[in-house]
């Protein structure tokens, strides 16, 4: 099994350095999308070595190797697309922490200092709604018409996926 | 694969604690349950790998990992993994202002929601609005921010935040050199 955790861990780590340097060379409008299409050869490669590298993948010791192949192949499989989900995670808490980037405003700010005006004037919720609307129907959630949103496919399963969590959860907003 | 089993069993007490936990926790730290939850989940897991039999009396023989540190660290890291990601579509769901929205139009059916509507869910109407009456607390409270007056200022521990998120977003290309100039 830990031969198929290893090579999951080092092609998580490639996807990541070849995403980091895709994004460097363009900032994608669809994050999600670029990040899936770049992964996608990753699984596959993934079960290509898993197949053709020796058990002990040339340094493993020996009381780490055995097992069912076939079991490594799958559980390394679910660990590749978890690694992946989270590194996802990631890229989004970088990107749409409203919390770091309200801070990162105030350290840019004239003696890091902002009056609550200008926090809402440039992270404010008129900001951010007309940000996410955007992107909400850029991304197939949303469908603009005479100039009223609704859902779409997509963003009807995330409606109720939001309902549900919402009643299990009882998360407050304040 | 008795690793992955008991994490699965793991996970599946830590969203049923956590869920119940929410509904008596009256304090706006909800991270502070989810922390918890997980930390009982680890114990849990940490707990009975040891003490169960290795094929957990219903394995088939060819499922089971020969090492059991292996097999132990495994279903740890997966644990961790899907708490991660249950933690994060926790508070998506049910705080992000997007997913507001897609909730809000759900119960709205075929009539929509104009901008001005939309905004007008996230307390645009109000002093403050809805996203900085919660952050902004927390951010004093914490110490990242001080509140003199009208205005908010900056201390170190929240430059320090600031200069870790502004190298985050320069790894994705998703940085912002002047104030304003993209949406949060």
């Amino acid at each position: 099994m830990l031969k198929g955790m290893v090579l999951a861990w080092v092609l998580v780590w490639m996807w990541a350095l070849v995403q980091g340097i895709v994004f460097q060379l363009r900032a994608p409008e669809k994050a999600f999308a670029s990040m899936v299409s770049w992964f996608a050869p990753m699984p596959v490669v993934y079960v290509a070595l898993h197949l053709f590298t020796p058990a002990d993948l040339g340094f493993l010791p020996e009381r780490f190797v055995g097992g069912a192949g076939a079991l490594s192949l799958l559980n390394g499989v679910a660990l590749l697309i978890l690694l992946f989900l989270t590194g996802v995670l990631f890229y989004y808490h970088a990107d749409r922490s409203i919390t770091v980037r309200l801070l990162i405003e105030m350290a840019r700010s004239p003696q890091q200092r902002m009056t609550l005006d200008q926090m809402q004037a440039v992270c404010g919720v008129e900001v951010l709604m007309h940000d996410r609307l955007r992107t909400m129907a850029m991304n197939g959630f949303l469908e603009e018409r005479d100039g009223r949103y609704h859902l779409a496919r997509k963003g009807r399963l995330g409606g109720l996926a939001g309902m549900l969590a919402r009643r299990v959860l009882a998360m407050k907003a304040l | 694969m008795k690793g992955v089993t008991l994490a699965a069993a793991a996970f599946l007490l830590l969203v049923l604690g956590s869920a119940l936990a929410l509904r008596v926790y009256r304090g706006n730290k909800e991270f502070k349950v989810f922390l918890a939850a997980f930390a009982g989940a680890v114990l849990g897991y940490a707990a009975a790998f040891p003490l169960t039999p290795s094929d957990l009396g219903f394995l088939p023989a060819g499922w089971l990992e020969p090492s059991a540190p292996v097999d132990f660290a495994n279903g740890l890291l997966i644990l961790a993994l899907v708490f991660h990601g249950f933690w994060c579509f926790a508070y998506f769901a049910c705080l992000s202002p997007s997913m507001g929205v897609m909730v809000e139009l759900r119960a709205r059916g075929a009539r929509g929601i104009s901008a001005a509507e939309a905004l007008a869910t996230q307390g645009r109407e109000e002093p403050v609005n809805l996203i900085f009456q919660r952050r902004l607390p927390k951010l004093v409270a914490g110490g990242y921010i001080s509140h003199d007056g009208g205005t908010y200022r900056l201390l170190p521990p929240g430059e320090r935040v600031a200069a870790l998120g502004a190298f985050l977003k320069r790894l994705i290309n998703a940085d912002t050199p002047l104030v304003g100039s993209r949406p949060c």
